[in-house]
């Protein structure tokens, strides 16, 4: 019997990277998924890989849209009946440039992006979630929600400011049946980072992306990255029943990177 | 075949309250499990509770010596052949009082207990982990090893030094395949909280029952912790996907620590 046999999980994200991971742990556990993402094929090529028949789904969408947040609970319940545990996991570094360079325009597309979907996606499950007295809110934040780095402003700021949002709302609810918590990954290697890392690295001022793969690694104490399996472990055992007293916590997965 | 099977874990302090749950856990996934205690009828009757055959045994030691600490480890490995997993969870403080009125005798019990007795069995352990290239160790701090409040400074203090020794510990042997974390539970009604709460409290100039609202207070869940809590992480912390997980202070306090 899995840890989450009858439950019922949407992630935003969820084709590929630590979205997968969890996906494919939850379904592990016996949970039905639903995972989300831009592309319709990257989602039937996922739906085809982890082979979980009628207990996965795809719900296409730009994560950083509220009507696609709010969309995929809304199919999530539809498709099937209910939602036991809402991971919020898309986001990212959509710009990289320092503060003095930043504009509006950037600086909105990393709110939307990590800030704002959480923010829309546990409104929407909270409202879905509280009736029921029982649930499981697992923000994927970062360990720039604690630290931070140059170059990096907007990601740096979401990630804290997401890390906020979960202090406060997991207190709202916290007599509930309700847990909201936040996982705080080092540097993983995910598609995102990889596509992504050569401009950061720029940004802040490092000779490359292996450069920049260097600094996160030297950070921690295993001096190495983090992986995608380490994080859905994590989420695993918060979303099960088990973890009804944990919440509103920064649990880290970061290899001894973080001071506190 | 249990996520810890071959694995061979130490537990200070294992016969009752959060330690027993631990070993309960590990039992459960497979591992080999030493409870240990000052108690030796204690012990027996923990072993006969737990019912596991020769997965479990009980090693008797005052983690609070040095003597006993080293013997504890050194005995896991000839009965059982290795130590993966090392929990330092024996624990506690009596005699508390504010620090105006804290005798030296308080202070270096709860040092004793808290913090020489993980750095003992810590060094002990890390001398057979190293070599093997895999190790957990697990601290089980508190709360107040994050924040503190007053009328127990030896509590507080001890439990803040474990972190640091935690941290610490955890950037040396880093690259070696040992993971050390802190364990960082709210307040839970253990029976070593029943036997020393209500002191504790007369030393913050409250009653037992006042004591425990205010921690439940503090956290989200307006509730205490329970010892199962503190089991759940520690079972993730010693499986393979607990390779990524060190250095960290945990909080499972409902959400009672503000970092």
């Amino acid at each position: 019997m899995g840890k989450l046999e009858g439950k019922v999980a949407a992630i935003t994200g969820g084709t590929r990277s630590i979205g997968r991971a969890m996906a494919d742990a939850f379904l592990a556990e016996g949970a039905s998924v639903v995972i989300n993402g831009r592309d319709q094929a990257k989602g039937d090529e996922a739906l085809a890989e982890m082979g979980a028949g009628d207990r996965v789904a795809f719900y296409a969408g730009d994560a950083a849209k509220q009507a696609t947040v709010e969309g995929l609970v809304d199919f999530t319940v539809e498709r099937f009946g209910q939602l036991d545990i809402m991971v919020l996991n898309s986001g990212g570094v959509v710009n990289s440039a320092p503060v003095f360079m930043m504009t509006d325009e950037e600086w909105n597309l990393e709110i939307d992006w990590n800030l704002n979907q959480v923010f829309w996606g546990m409104r929407k499950a909270l409202q879905h979630m509280m009736p029921r007295d029982s649930g499981r809110i697992l923000v994927t934040s970062s360990v720039e929600g604690k630290i931070a780095k140059p170059g990096i402003p907007g990601y740096n700021a979401t990630k804290h400011a997401v890390n906020g949002l979960v202090k406060s709302a997991s207190k709202e609810v916290g007599t509930t049946g309700i847990t909201i918590n936040s996982i705080l990954p080092g540097l993983i290697e995910t598609d995102i980072v990889r596509s992504t890392g050569p401009d950061s690295a720029i940004a802040m001022g490092l000779p490359s992306y292996e450069a920049m793969l260097d600094v996160f690694t030297q950070e921690s104490a295993i001096k190495k990255c983090n992986t995608v399996e380490q994080v859905a472990a994590v989420a695993v055992m918060l979303a099960s029943d088990a973890a009804r007293n944990i919440t509103g916590c920064m649990f880290p997965v970061d290899g001894g990177t973080m001071p506190y | 075949m249990g996520e810890l099977s071959g694995r061979v874990a130490v537990i200070t302090g294992g016969t009752r309250g959060i330690g027993r749950a631990i070993a309960e856990a590990f039992l459960r996934d497979g591992a080999s499990v030493v409870i240990n205690g000052r108690d030796a009828a204690k012990g027996e009757r923990a072993v006969a509770e737990i019912d596991a055959g020769d997965q479990v045994c009980f090693i008797q030691g005052d983690a609070a010596v040095r003597e006993d600490c080293d013997r504890l480890i050194d005995e896991t490995v000839a009965r059982y052949g290795r130590i993966d997993i090392l929990v330092n969870n024996a624990g506690g403080s009596s005699n508390n009082a504010p620090v105006a009125e804290l005798t030296d005798e308080a202070m270096d019990n709860a040092l004793k207990l808290n913090l020489w007795s993980t750095f003992w069995c810590s060094r002990k352990a890390l001398g057979y982990m190293i070599p093997q290239q895999w190790g957990r160790i697990m601290n089980i701090s508190s709360v107040e090893g994050k924040v503190g409040k007053p009328g127990i400074a030896i509590y507080v203090t001890a439990k803040h030094a474990v972190n640091g020794l935690t941290k610490s510990m955890a950037h040396e042997v880093g690259t070696l395949g040992i993971t050390v974390n802190a364990l960082c539970p709210g307040a839970i009604e253990t029976d070593m909280m029943k036997d020393e709460g209500a002191k504790a409290a007369e030393s913050m100039g409250m009653e037992y029952k006042d004591l425990l609202d205010w921690f439940a207070s503090e956290s989200a869940i307006k509730r205490l912790n329970e010892v199962e809590d503190v089991a759940l992480v520690a079972s993730l912390l010693a499986s393979e996907a607990g390779a990524g997980i060190t250095g960290s202070m945990i909080s499972i306090d409902g959400g009672s620590s503000p970092y």
